[in-house]
């Protein structure tokens, strides 16, 4: 199962070695887009959004019609995440937050409800052929060459660009009056509204980024994935890893946690093919075990 | 014998409804009633004894269908092995029946006693890494498990005690029975000493400790029992469909568990079952009428949960004034 | 209790009887009145959810085209075919479940199986245990009917097989090793049953008709992984002459645009078995040149004017292009008319599987415009089995060359031999 020949050959070569480095780092950047929005989510309003693969798939279909009439990949991007976003309003306001402070039960219910709801409806709209936006005419560039490695220019772009997003969403969080406000009625939400500080309207604000992220990870993804109603699904499992194992709420620690478990796939690919999934649930376990708040986050489950 | 006094309205309900289930199955001819009550058997006690951890409890498990897929594959596996079948001959069904609850509770055991510690979310996730945790092994362990085509070339059925399970009477009699019995053993668990200190544990865990309740232990116990339970559940289920998979080990697998709880209600003690028959019949009923399931199960189940704000039993005890609120 | 049992039944068909005869006396023509008001029931399962819907969808469409052709026909005896479908999601423990709904609830008299290979074996399993005549129209797997474990008297399969495609594939993949001197192969494959069974018989083919061959790296993605980056950085890093690929659908088309922005496909040949379907070829923005691939439905191949009369019949009825499925399912339903025919509408198991067995057809999709269901091991053949080079326009696909099937049977006799089958 486990081939070390093969792991130690391969960064034994510069080439292979930063092949696997950056695909690891490609996959872990865009993951942690769509767990930070999950992770945001959960740290401020308290809440396990499981639709949350949705709004991925939701910017993607959005960023691909965008692209049909503007041709333009940044400005579809764009709606993917603005689409994405007021969609996560949407939600937030007519149903999500009709089961704030209940049963964890009662919300995972309601996602699962919409998620149904929101697979079909993209099947009725866009139907169910796979769909492929296709690379943008100003990436289709021959890759970069460093160290006899590959790395495709629009890779290194979205590299860049998720990591920039990222520190915008945390300069955000803690920087900004948006950001101490929304952080303060987490704390304490009738003191704020005391203030006279519209609190639901923060928190609908607050979940519509969150789900930005996931639908500007989707649309920025669109190019080189496929798209199909129901692909939100795979991404979903991924992010909870990533958000667990980074703990819950901090974005910071999904970032570390994302690159990680970009890293085990992309290594895993060479040396142990076979059990990268295994592998990655087991390390959220180990994670659980030792210390269930999350590798980043200070503080005891108990 | 006050034991049996104390529990003695429950016991004859149990014989009661085992002797109608044994009706349905002699006087109906049409296979129907059989097929759907055998599936309702399986994830009824997957459901029910999911209950048992978040409903008596209150212990959320994502991953319970964990030990469902457990069973099956452990009974399924049982009865393919040529060398196990002649060891035991006749006796073979039963052995295998046993010996996989047995299996599933050596490995619940392990896994709970890591799990119950945590708290609330924590658990939930844990569980849940677990279960995908065995569903990665199941897919990727080939040479035994068939991968993800699972248990191929069906199961060994031989006869014992005259009981011949490929008969579809014969099966859907002894499914019946073990089904009334599993529910009966739950039954009788809430009711007792360990149900009411699941429920001092699940309202206020400090006041259980403070009480002299041994948490830790009271908790795993109850898992293991749950897993044990929803085993049984999986082992109808390779019973029925001769074969077992992965998809049964699979998250959604538990998801699904949970929405029949919900559907039905989770402070009715039977209410997991009527929600496993309503989702059953939410979607089959919908296959019948529109080509557009995924929409209109996403809707009802919607209307139910933001509507209702509760299990369908639940709401109707509510409203008919049986159960006070 | 089984006296009383016996009493009722005795009693019930004694009430059919008197009713039978009561209707004889009135009508005369007993026939004719099941015939004129009675549809033919046909249960298909198929994966109509998630992210292969695309597929069920022209499983469906596909089969739209035999049952308007008979129904317009007046149907068989007057009786006309209904198909109710049924989505299974995916799960075979769902598929098993619902072909039993089909038969107890729906009534349905015959089994036309659409599903993957997973669910499939599920769904072979209720055909033997409630006794219908079914055909799979859709699974690959060679061991469904070739192992007679796998085998089941009134069950016969409407479908490509995967052994077939291998010795095809094997010997068009051999012939263009040896022009151009590849040695080293790679292999991308999803990490399933199909895609590990379809690879190991690839593989072997390739090598028996080329020794000089090996394998140097193969790489696993998980069925429906949004990403294979991964993976294409793998099998750049193992620098290999050619790569053969599996993957299909949806994944096949990420995994082509991924690896187009490392320029895989300039650096070493590749073989994409899965490529020639429409829905793919079309969803490509910028197909690769020179990438092999198998033609698995394609609208000029054979160019017959049959064939283009069904891609015309078959638009008519349908929003998505036809994939390999559809052909399979129209297959797959001309075999069950062209049988109920031969029976009457009688949709006893055995019957219907005397008139299957050996049973020959006309049909757009054979290779001398006529395919069989083989007696001994209940599988199709004389398919079209081709492959051909993507070009960048429309077709996309070009110097399309065909299998010759007296290469297929021998080997196929030789692979059964060794996997102890005969």
């Amino acid at each position: 199962m486990f081939d070390f020949d093969a792991l130690i050959n391969c960064f034994g070569m510069a080439s292979c070695a930063v092949n696997q480095l950056t695909s690891g780092l490609i996959i872990g950047m865009l993951l942690f887009l769509v767990a930070s929005g999950l992770t945001l989510i959960f740290g401020v309003l308290n809440v396990i959004n499981f639709a949350h693969g949705t709004f991925y798939m939701v910017g993607a279909y959005f960023a691909f019609s965008t692209y049909l009439f503007t041709e333009s990949y940044l400005l579809s991007a764009f709606v993917g995440a603005l689409g994405a976003g007021i969609f996560g309003i949407f939600f937030e306001r007519v149903l999500i937050s009709k089961v704030y402070g209940q049963d964890i039960l009662m919300q995972l219910l309601v996602c699962y409800a919409f998620i149904l709801i929101t697979d079909d409806l993209v099947k009725l709209i866009w139907g169910t052929d796979y769909i492929a936006m296709g690379i943008p005419d100003e990436f289709r560039l021959a890759p970069f060459r460093i160290f006899g490695g590959y790395v495709p220019p629009l890779y290194a772009f979205l590299i860049i660009l998720s990591l920039v997003i990222g520190i915008l969403t945390i300069l955000l969080i803690s920087k900004t009056r948006f950001g101490s406000i929304v952080r303060a009625a987490a704390e304490n939400s009738p003191m704020v509204s005391a203030l006279g500080i519209r609190v639901p309207l923060y928190f609908a604000l607050l979940f519509g980024l969150g789900c930005a992220l996931a639908g500007i990870a989707g649309a920025l993804a669109a190019p080189v994935r496929s798209l199909t109603p129901g692909m939100g699904f795979g991404i979903l499992i991924e992010s909870f890893i990533v958000t667990v194992i980074g703990g819950m709420g901090s974005i910071p620690g999904a970032l570390i946690a994302a690159i990680i478990l970009g890293l085990t796939r992309s290594i895993g690919s060479v040396g142990f093919p076979l059990f990268v999934d295994g592998l990655m649930f087991l390390i959220m376990a180990i994670v659980l075990i030792f210390k269930p708040t999350g590798l980043f986050v200070k503080g005891s489950s108990k | 014998m006050s034991g049996f006094t104390l529990f003695k309205k429950d016991i004859s309900i149990a014989l009661f409804s085992v002797i109608i289930l044994i009706l349905i199955g002699f006087f109906v001819e049409h296979p129907w009633p059989k097929d759907f009550l055998i599936s309702i058997f399986s994830f009824g006690l997957l459901a029910m004894s999911l209950n048992m951890l978040i409903g008596f409890a209150g212990m959320v498990s994502f991953g319970h269908a964990a030990f469902f897929a457990l069973g099956g594959y452990a009974f399924g596996l049982l009865l393919q092995s040529e060398s196990f079948l002649t060891n035991f001959g006749a006796l073979s069904i039963i052995v295998a029946f046993f010996v996989s609850i047995f299996i599933t509770g050596i490995y619940s055991a392990v896994i709970g006693a890591i799990c119950v510690r945590l708290n609330e979310i924590y658990f939930a996730f844990l569980t849940l890494a677990f279960q995908m945790f065995l569903y990665s092994v199941i897919v990727s362990w080939v040479s035994l498990t068939g991968g993800d085509q699972g248990l191929m070339g069906g199961i060994a059925r031989p006869v014992f005690l005259g009981i011949d399970l490929s008969n579809s009477l014969h099966r859907y009699t002894f499914c019946s029975v073990i089904f009334v019995i599993c529910i009966l053993l739950l039954r009788i668990l809430n009711k007792s000493n360990f149900g009411y200190s699941l429920r001092l544990i699940r309202d206020n865990q400090e006041r259980a400790e403070f009480l002299g309740i041994r948490v830790f232990r009271v908790k795993l116990i109850c898992f293991i029992i749950a897993s044990m339970v929803a085993s049984v559940g999986g082992i109808i289920m390779t019973l029925f469909t001769s074969g077992a998979y992965p998809e049964w080990a699979f998250w959604t697998q538990s998801g699904e568990a949970i929405f029949m709880i919900m559907l039905g209600g989770i402070s009715i003690f039977l209410g997991p079952l009527v929600g496993t028959v309503l989702l059953r019949l939410i979607n089959d009923v919908v296959q019948m009428y529109s080509s557009h399931t995924e929409l209109v199960t996403g809707i009802i189940i919607m209307i139910v949960v933001l509507g209702l704000r509760k299990g369908l039993v639940e709401y109707l005890l509510e409203k008919t004034g049986i159960l006070k609120k | 209790m089984k006296n009383f049992k016996n009493k009722i039944k005795r009693r019930s068909f004694m009430k059919v009887a008197s009713l039978g005869m009561a209707t004889t006396a009135l009508t005369g023509f007993p026939n004719i009145l099941k015939a004129a008001n009675k549809p033919i029931k046909v249960g298909v399962t198929t994966i109509l959810s998630g992210r292969v819907a695309i597929l069920g969808q022209t499983v469906l469409s596909g089969m739209k085209v035999a049952v308007d052709e008979i129904n317009n026909a007046g149907g068989i005896d007057g009786r006309k075919i209904e198909v109710i479908s049924r989505d299974s999601k995916a799960k075979p423990d769902e598929a098993a479940r619902l072909t039993r709904e089909l038969v107890n609830n729906e009534g349905c008299e015959v089994l036309l199986n659409c599903e993957a290979s997973g669910a499939t074996f599920a769904v072979n399993e209720v055909a033997r245990d409630i006794k219908k005549f079914c055909i799979h129209c859709i699974s690959e797997t060679s061991s469904l009917t070739a192992d007679p474990k796998n085998r089941v008297p009134w069950v016969f399969r409407a479908a490509r097989q995967g052994i077939h495609d291998a010795v095809g594939g094997g010997i068009f993949a051999s012939e263009i090793a040896k022009k151009n001197n590849l040695k080293k192969f790679a292999t991308a494959a999803p990490d399933y049953a199909y895609g590990r069974a379809n690879t190991a018989e690839f593989m072997e083919y390739l090598k028996l008709f080329s020794p000089d061959i090996n394998v140097t790296t193969q790489t696993w993605p998980k069925i429906f992984q949004p990403d294979y980056t991964e993976n294409i950085t793998a099998l750049l890093n193992a620098k290999p002459d050619a790569l053969y690929t599996c993957l299909w659908g949806g994944d096949l088309v990420a995994f082509i645009d991924q690896a187009s922005l490392y320029g895989l496909f300039d650096q070493f040949q590749s073989f994409a078995v899965n490529l020639g379907d429409l829905p793919i070829l079309t969803a490509i923005k910028k197909i690769p040149k020179d990438v092999y691939g198998g033609a698995r439905y394609h609208k000029d191949i054979p160019d017959t004017q049959a064939n283009e009369d069904w891609y015309n019949k078959y638009m008519a009825g349908s929003d998505v292009l036809p994939t390999n499925w559809s052909w399979e399912a129209d297959t797959g339903m001309r075999f069950l008319i062209d049988a109920l025919k031969k029976t009457g509408g009688d949709t006893d198991p055995m019957k219907l599987a005397k008139a299957t067995a050996g049973n020959k057809i006309k049909s757009p999709f054979g290779v001398d415009g006529t395919m069989t269901i083989r007696g001994e091991d209940h599988t199709l053949v004389n398919y079209v089995i081709a492959y051909g080079r993507t070009i960048t326009k429309d077709p996309y696909l070009a110097n399309i060359q065909q299998s010759n099937w007296k290469d297929i049977y021998v080997h196929e006799k030789d692979w059964k031999k060794r996997k102890k089958y005969i």
